[in-house]
């Protein structure tokens, strides 16, 4: 469906920014792992949905990449946030805070309006 | 910013598309092992594992193809997910896709086929080689009358060698004749058009035969000139396309000429439409034939009388100036040479283009204003059709708003649903154009030069989807912005449903009103043309219109004057004979048949009527009788007026008015030849007749007897009783009795030929009235349409009106009012404009001002009576509401 998609990428981009924020560089793998945690295990997506928005944010320069090696020794791309991507990152979080105050405040039960 | 850093990824994404594909290919490998080194961690072998990490991932090749995508063209995917939405969204409402498809179509389509007959007739390169570059020259004569078009005014031979020689503008030049020849075969004799050209000819036109070879200089030498290019419609009747038709020989006015060479199919110069009327011989509409000009010595050094045509083809570098000054340099020169009784050879070159094309743009600049004027009408109904809907779907775009979808996304949404609507419409357009053309060359008015090749090429292609593109972003734009506005607060407020009715319904409104204006500029041309048409059709054209006419030549067989008066006289007598004739008669120009006659006329007793232009007729006695003009004083002529007997000459109202003001010019002395030929005395007065146009006023005509001069081509004109099916055969068979070898060309009636003088007008009044309708009817959906959404959204208070107490009719009055107020705005708007605009008509109007009243009354009439009857039903509707149910409904 047209809006879920859109709506889709713009929080999983949020998702990823954020978890790199928190974490620091990580590997596609291990983003979409931590991801699902993070989310208590309530999204199930596919991993692969990951690679476009990641690439999405690197045309735009919120994240870069560069090659590196595993825990396990294999080689991986890892992804770390820019500042670009910081402040980024802060903004989209802001505008989320206040859409979801607001929509709190009219889905609160009728008593109270 | 990021969208620049973003962009300029993408562009560089197209250009090392191996190196990020291996990258991506490392990256998606390595996914996978990690994952698969969880799994063996957890206990699975390593092809479970594998699995695992693929089902995952979602699938290795869509992750690869979604990772290009978005490397190479990440627009694609919203405008994949917008198309596929926005046909999703279509669909569920077939009823509002389907009308607002049909109402673009129709613009979209009409709009198409105008496009493709501008085209053919004016945009298309004329099938000559390097066509812009070809010009007429010309010799004009200002003495010989202001009325003569100047492509009349070929140069004579000597003239015309002259100049060649002289000359350094032309790469190339030529010169040829215009005739009609005898085509005689099994079948029998029939007639064609042809051409008698020189060497250069087919050089200058850059124009050379499919098959076999050109006419060339040495073909134009007496004993070698017998030889014949023919036409590809005539290769394909005559020969049914054989290939072995080189050297087969024609017998073209009973002499043998062999083909040397066939031409391609569209070349089909001198068309009698690269002529303006008048100009050019009247037979015939394509040459079929081409055969060397072949002048004899003294025909080269004629200097004094042309029959002929000059083309040549402009130097590159040269410019159509320094041409015609050149031109002008050089005919001052020869000009002295010409006889001293008639001087003032000028020089001049006209555009090939320009004769032919030249009268016709304005015409089709009107029609294409006419239907882009519809298609604009078009427009503003699909946009108010889509702010209807866009106010029905503010609960959907509100909600996406809500979560977060950026303003431009939305936009971009509504507006790829205008452009699936547009190129649907686009494509419908099409499909409708195709029939509107076929319906308009039905309607053939004949003398559009290439009109029958108008047709759905590329270059209309590709103006249908520009237009469709357009069109879509005309009426898309509005209602898109309209939609997309966050006004999450109110949206939310007011429960979804209502939106701001306000600001669009004025929108709405002002859109119907500017539809209006258009409706009322175009019935207002429409109704001007169409009265003009009317005062051309009740034109009293000075002769029957049953008079049947047809055209006979006499071919080179009829060597002497006696031998071609002997056939004349031959064949009137049989046609006479033929029961049902009442009489018959001879003429060398008919009227209304786009041949002329021109002559010197001098006026005895009158020193100012001297050497004056003057139309002048041979005809045999009969021809008055037969054509039905009536004799207003004096005689018409016997038979005894023949080469012995004295000159008489016959002279129309119009000359007798011109050259005599009130009085009798009966027996006065006129002579329309040389000082050194006799003075002709008049003997009859007869009625006028349009000649040339319909719409000039009749010009001053003489009549000679044809037995005291000679004939070259003619028309036989018959008035009989019998319809002309019955009596064609027989007049057929007249003439093969006389002589097999010679044909009539087209037998038709008087008023035929009348109505051919009036298609063009009835061309252009008929189209333009039909995109009047055509926008009307438009018109009359778009207010129909804003009335009855009024009418629903306000079906509330229209029901608390009634519970009130408002009598049914009172509400009807109300809802028709407020149609008949946008009704009154439009039209006062459109008056406004239609002053203004038919400005661009007032060339083609025929005895009508610019503003009159019977057409500037009856268009706000037309206009009251559909804008009613649009309103009719909403306001009906309105009447009959149950307030109980819609009071509840709130």
């Amino acid at each position: 469906m047209g809006d879920k998609t859109d709506v889709w990428q713009g929080t999983l981009a949020l998702m990823v920014l954020r978890t790199l924020e928190v974490l620091g560089p990580l590997h596609g793998y291990g983003l979409a792992r931590r991801i699902e945690q993070t989310s208590g295990d309530l999204l199930q997506l596919n991993y692969g949905t990951l690679y476009p928005a990641l690439l999405k944010l690197e045309q735009e320069g919120s994240i870069r990449s560069r090659w590196g090696l595993s825990e396990n020794n294999r080689r991986a791309k890892y992804y770390e946030l820019t500042r670009a991507g910081q402040k980024q990152l802060k903004k989209a979080a802001a505008e989320w805070e206040q859409t979801t105050t607001i929509l709190a405040r009219f889905l609160r039960p009728a008593s109270e309006t | 910013m990021r969208r620049l850093r973003a962009f300029a990824f993408r562009i560089l994404g197209l250009f090392d598309r191996h190196p990020a594909e291996d990258d991506f290919a490392a990256e998606l490998e390595s996914h996978i092992a990690l994952h698969m080194d969880d799994g063996i961690r957890a206990g699975l072998t390593p092809e479970e594992a594998r699995r695992q990490a693929l089902i995952r991932l979602g699938g290795a090749e869509q992750t690869r193809q979604a990772h290009r995508e978005r490397r190479l063209f990440p627009w694609m995917d919203s405008l994949l997910q917008d198309t596929r939405y926005g046909w999703r969204t279509l669909r569920k409402n077939p009823s509002f896709t389907i009308t607002t498809v049909l109402t673009l179509a129709l613009g979209i389509g009409a709009c198409t086929a105008i496009f493709s007959i501008l085209n053919a007739v004016v945009l298309r390169s004329l099938p000559y080689g390097d066509p812009e570059r070809l010009v007429y020259v010309l010799t004009p004569n200002p003495h010989l009358g202001a009325n003569v078009p100047i492509e009349a005014f070929g140069p004579s031979y000597a003239d015309f060698f002259d100049i060649q020689r002289q000359t350094h503008s032309f790469a190339e030049m030529t010169t040829f004749e215009q005739t009609y020849f005898n085509l005689t075969s099994q079948s029998g004799a029939v007639p064609i058009g042809a051409a008698r050209v020189d060497g250069n000819f087919f050089s200058t036109l850059q124009s050379f035969p499919e098959i076999g070879r050109a006419i060339l200089a040495g073909d134009n030498h007496i004993g070698h000139s017998h030889v014949v290019v023919i036409s590809h419609a005539l290769w394909q009747s005559m020969f049914a396309k054989s290939p072995q038709v080189l050297g087969k020989f024609l017998r073209l006015d009973r002499q043998s000429y062999q083909v040397i060479g066939v031409m391609s199919p569209e070349f089909g110069y001198p068309h009698s439409l690269d002529f303006p009327p008048g100009v050019g011989s009247g037979y015939g509409a394509q040459t079929d034939v081409w055969i060397p000009l072949a002048l004899t010595p003294q025909q080269r050094a004629g200097r004094d009388n042309a029959s002929g045509y000059a083309l040549g083809r402009l130097k590159p570098g040269v410019s159509m100036a320094q041409a015609r000054m050149e031109m002008s340099t050089i005919m001052a020169r020869l000009d002295l040479l010409h006889s001293p009784e008639l001087r003032g050879w000028g020089g001049y070159v006209q555009p090939l283009r320009e004769s032919s094309i030249g009268p016709l743009r304005k015409l089709m600049w009107l029609l294409l204003g006419a239907v882009v004027c519809v298609l604009l009408i078009a427009c503003g109904n699909a946009a108010n059709l889509l702010l209807a809907r866009a106010a029905a779907r503010t609960h959907e775009l509100g909600v996406r708003i809500t979560l977060g979808a950026a303003k431009g996304r939305i936009v971009r949404q509504l507006l790829t649903e205008s452009l699936l609507l547009g190129v649907s419409a686009g494509i419908v357009g099409i499909a409708i154009a195709y029939l509107f053309l076929h319906g308009l060359l039905r309607m053939d008015p004949g003398n559009i030069p290439r009109l029958d090749e108008a047709s759905i090429d590329g270059r209309v292609l590709l103006f249908t989807l520009i237009t469709s593109v357009l069109t879509s972003i005309a009426f898309g734009v509005l209602p898109a912005f309209v939609a997309a506005r966050p006004n999450t607060i109110e949206f939310l407020k007011s429960g979804g449903s209502r939106g701001s009715i306000g600001r669009s319904s004025r929108i709405r409104n002002s859109l119907v009103i500017a539809e209006l204006a258009f409706v009322v500029s175009l019935l207002a041309g429409a109704g001007l043309l169409l009265r003009s048409y009317a005062k051309v059709a009740s034109v009293k054209t000075g002769f029957l219109p049953s008079t049947i006419s047809m055209s006979v030549s006499p071919d080179a067989q009829y060597g002497t004057r006696a031998q071609r008066f002997a056939l004349l006289r031959n064949l009137l007598g049989k046609i006479e004979a033929i029961p049902g004739v009442e009489s018959a008669g001879v003429i060398n120009a008919l009227p209304l048949s786009g041949s002329e006659s021109l002559a010197r006329l001098s006026v005895d007793g009158d020193a100012n009527a001297k050497d004056q232009p003057v139309n002048a007729r041979s005809i045999t006695p009969g021809y008055f009788s037969a054509m039905g003009i009536p004799l207003l004083r004096g005689r018409f002529f016997e038979e005894g007026d023949v080469d012995d007997a004295p000159s008489v000459i016959i002279v129309n109202h119009a000359f007798a008015s011109k050259y005599f003001g009130g009085r009798d010019p009966v027996g006065h002395r006129i002579r329309t030849s040389g000082p050194d030929d006799p003075w002709e005395t008049v003997v009859g007065v007869v009625g006028d007749v349009h000649h040339s146009s319909l719409e000039a006023p009749a010009l001053p005509e003489t009549y000679e007897p044809l037995w005291q001069k000679d004939i070259d081509g003619s028309a036989v004109v018959v008035r009989s009783t019998l319809p002309p099916d019955s009596l064609g055969p027989s007049l057929r068979t007249a003439l093969r009795q006389v002589d097999p070898n010679l044909a009539f060309s087209g037998i038709e009636t008087m008023a035929q030929l009348t109505a051919q003088a009036r298609a063009k007008r009835r061309f252009q009044t008929t189209l333009l009235t039909l995109f009047a309708a055509m926008a009307m009817l438009l018109g009359a959906v778009g207010i129909n349409g804003v009335l009855a959404y009024t009418v629903q959204q306000r079906s509330a208070e229209i029901g608390v009106r009634i519970a009130l107490g408002a009598s049914r009719a009172g509400v009807l009055g109300l809802i028709l009012l407020q149609g008949l107020r946008v009704a009154a705005l439009g039209l006062l708007l459109g008056l406004g404009g239609a002053a203004v605009l038919t400005r661009v008509l007032s060339a083609s109007l025929f005895e009508v001002s610019r503003f009159d009243p019977i057409t500037f009354l009856a268009v706000p009439a037309v206009l009251l009576l559909v804008v009613i009857g649009a309103c009719l039903v909403p306001a009906l509707r309105a009447a009959s509401i149950d307030p109980m149910r819609t009071l509840r409904a709130e």
